[in-house]
């Protein structure tokens, strides 16, 4: 666990940044007695944020999109991961169906010259 | 690293410095890791790309590299563990972790969220799944309403009470009939489609039956009572005099049952037809008949 000042002076940030970043939910440290306690998950969210804003040229409204789209994205491969896992320990004639199940759901692709 | 930083961010040697902090950011935004959780080969790409940068993003560096005072290695920033590697990580909750991705899902049943939903893995107690089937019963059972014994997919029986005036593809559905519930959970539903045959006389629009009868010569002409079948049974009907080919007579009431206890109509469609075998009586008549030589039902069809 890092204080705000150790937090500062890892990331090379002012601290009003890291402090507006907080209050924008960007970066969710815990909270105690001792103030602000930061992870080093939050140290490479906090890299992250750093990436997009200084290197990618995202503005503040781009980054607060697209960390809540790669929070979403993290959830959904998660619940994924965990789905594969359950599936592939089911015996192999269920494991079959649930594949069959999902190849009919596809659509069939049409031929023919593809629309301009 | 040992390639050309040029090369790698794909510009010319005299690129300006906004062109290459372009050429970075292009390619940046389609290679970072984060953006790429699960693509391996993109963090190696964004490595050379983000080296390349780094030497040739200082004008200074630049024309040090371009003198040849030094060489594209050992340019690579030492990179921390990206984000990835902690969102994705096996670690179970987190400040970041977010069910928005699927938090509709629950409108598909309770399964998913029941599973995955927020610190929904706790004493798990779910409902049991719904359990789709398809009944296919002939046209008069969907009319006239059936019970039908159906084996379920856990091998248990049960009677589908079909009722009257069921539409192809309607669904029953028979609460509680579907898969066992989970940790103490109620059993889902089962969920009926009905399949309707077609049936060799009668055809069905909504609470319509269409039916063509055949009637005889002297039936249409002269006119008469003549027995119909419908789906409850033979009724008898009058045949105007001078019925035609394509006289559609209607049988109030004789149709399908509608929920509110009353019935569609049953359309008749008339078609007249000659006996089997060639008449000599009839022909002689036919021969006789002055008017019908002058009778010309094809007039106005000249094309």
């Amino acid at each position: 666990m890092l204080d705000i000042h150790e937090f500062v002076l890892r990331m090379r940030l002012a601290q009003d940044v890291i402090e507006a970043w907080v209050a924008e939910g960007w970066l969710r440290p815990q909270r105690s007695d001792q103030g602000l306690a930061f992870t080093e998950m939050d140290i490479s969210r906090a890299q992250l944020i750093r990436d997009l804003r200084e290197d990618l040229g995202v503005n503040e409204e781009g980054i607060a999109i697209i960390l809540d789209l790669i929070d979403q994205m993290h959830g959904l491969r998660k619940t994924l991961r965990e789905l594969c896992e359950a599936v592939g320990i089911q015996p192999a004639d269920l494991q079959q169906r649930i594949l069959a199940d999902m190849r009919s759901r596809r659509p069939i692709p049409m031929k023919g010259p593809e629309a301009p | 690293m040992n390639e050309d930083p040029y090369s790698v961010l794909g510009v010319k040697k005299d690129a300006s410095q906004d062109d290459i902090q372009k050429a970075y950011r292009k390619l940046a935004k389609k290679l970072h890791p984060d953006l790429n959780p699960g693509n391996k080969k993109a963090e190696e790409q964004f490595k050379a790309v983000s080296a390349a940068y780094d030497l040739l993003s200082e004008p200074e560096k630049r024309a040090r590299f371009d003198r040849g005072e030094i060489d594209a290695s050992g340019q690579e920033r030492p990179r921390q563990r990206y984000y990835r590697d902690f969102a994705g990580g096996a670690a179970g909750h987190h400040p970041y972790t977010s069910s928005e991705g699927f938090s509709d899902f629950s409108d598909e049943g309770d399964l998913f969220s029941s599973l995955f939903g927020r610190g929904g893995r706790m004493n798990l107690k779910m409902r049991g799944q719904d359990v789709h089937y398809r009944l296919p019963i002939a046209f008069l059972e969907a009319v006239n309403g059936t019970t039908r014994r159906v084996t379920l997919s856990d091998g248990s029986p049960v009677d589908v009470a079909v009722p009257p005036g069921a539409r192809d593809g309607q669904v029953l559905r028979l609460a509680g009939k579907g898969g066992a519930g989970i940790g103490g959970g109620p059993p889902g539903d089962a969920f009926i489609e009905i399949i309707i045959n077609p049936h060799p006389l009668f055809t069905r629009k909504g609470d319509d039956i269409y039916l063509e009868l055949p009637v005889s010569l002297t039936e249409a002409v002269l006119g008469g009572k003549i027995s119909v079948p419908t789906p409850t049974g033979t009724v008898s009907m009058n045949v105007p005099k001078g019925s035609n080919t394509g006289t559609v007579l209607r049988l109030r009431g004789k149709g399908v049952p509608r929920s509110n206890g009353t019935r569609g109509d049953q359309y008749v469609k008339l078609r007249v037809v000659l006996p089997d075998k060639p008449d000599p009586d009839l022909e002689k008549f036919v021969q006789s008949w002055a008017a019908g030589k002058a009778h010309d039902p094809r007039r106005g069809m000249e094309a």
